[in-house]
């Protein structure tokens, strides 16, 4: 059941319920904007950027569930055109708090390391794998949310898991070492 | 950990590691101010006209731009093409006004010389048919 938005099909919204829109949201714009550019502050900025194309577009969106696949793809195609426009130093991704905890089986040194590896992937390939793993979406979302086709979606996904396990596999190796 | 045999446990080091993260503190506020600082920056007229903020868009307004550098361009050469036309209309006016001057000329002086060819010849003619008649 798509979840309501309060005034969304107006085009005056209230200041107190476009807050409350983008604290629901923030969270998510900003992570896939994080792991996709790697770079806290550029992250944000792109975020807050994506969050005033909501606020002109709130007009044209007809549910809860409409918005959050609007945030995604303005979001995935925003951090596409910012990485072609400007060439970002890589931060660590570190210096971002994170939602929640770490769980009991996380290991911290495995987890910066595939961020690491996420940030370096080809364009598209990296914002799918945010997608898959950030969002837990299936692949048919994503071809949805990024416009292209399932196919593509999964031998993407496929490809870049494959090159991330041997990566990670020799990196662990070398920790190890 | 062996994550060519288990592609579960790489799946989730991956959920592990791009887990979402909070956005800054802050974060809300300062997109509402710059969402102040922008409707205070727009201009009067178009918080009173709409449908002109599409032209605030940056593709609307260099479309709007393209239509009316091709809309110049266009123009341009409409307005070359009609003078060029005009220009080609008057020389052959003149041409023909030539061609009416000289060939109406050229009759006169035909006309001239008939009638002279009739003023010489006429009497002496007459002259001759009545001796041969007598």
């Amino acid at each position: 059941m798509p979840e309501p938005i309060s005034a969304e099909k107006s085009t005056v919204v209230a200041e107190s319920d476009f807050t409350e829109i983008v604290r629901r949201h923030q969270a998510m714009v900003y992570s896939i904007a994080l792991h996709f550019l790697a770079d806290p502050a550029a992250a944000e900025e792109l975020a807050q950027d994506v969050f005033l194309q909501l606020h002109a577009n709130l007009g044209r969106l007809k549910s809860g569930d409409h918005m959050k696949f609007w945030l995604r793809k303005v979001t995935g195609h925003r951090c596409i055109d910012f990485r072609r426009r400007r060439s970002l130093p890589q931060v660590s991704l570190d210096e971002a708090p994170e939602s929640a905890a770490p769980t009991q089986t996380e290991d911290p040194m495995l987890s910066r390391r595939l961020r690491q590896l996420v940030a370096s992937l080809p364009e598209k390939p990296r914002l799918i794998v945010i997608l898959r793993y950030q969002e837990d979406m299936n692949a048919e979302d994503i071809a949805e949310v990024l416009a292209m086709p399932v196919a593509t979606v999964k031998s993407h996904l496929q490809r870049s898991l494959a090159m991330l396990r041997e990566k990670v596999t020799r990196a662990i190796g070398e920790v190890a070492i | 950990m062996n994550f060519d045999k288990d592609t579960n446990r790489m799946e989730d080091a991956l959920k592990n590691a791009l887990r979402r993260r909070e956005a800054p503190e802050g974060f809300a506020d300062r997109v509402l101010t710059r969402l102040a600082e922008r409707s205070s920056a727009t201009p009067m007229v178009l918080r009173h006209q709409p449908w002109l903020r599409l032209f605030a868009q940056p593709l609307v307004s260099w479309a709007a731009a393209a239509a009316v550098c091709a809309a110049l361009v266009v123009g341009g050469i409409h307005y070359r093409n009609v003078q060029r036309e005009h220009a080609e209309g008057e020389a052959a006016k003149q041409q023909l006004v030539l061609a009416l001057r000289i060939a109406g000329s050229k009759l006169q002086l035909a006309k001239t010389r008939v009638q002279q060819v009739n003023a010489n010849h006429t009497p002496a003619d007459q002259t001759e048919n009545q001796e041969e008649k007598e």
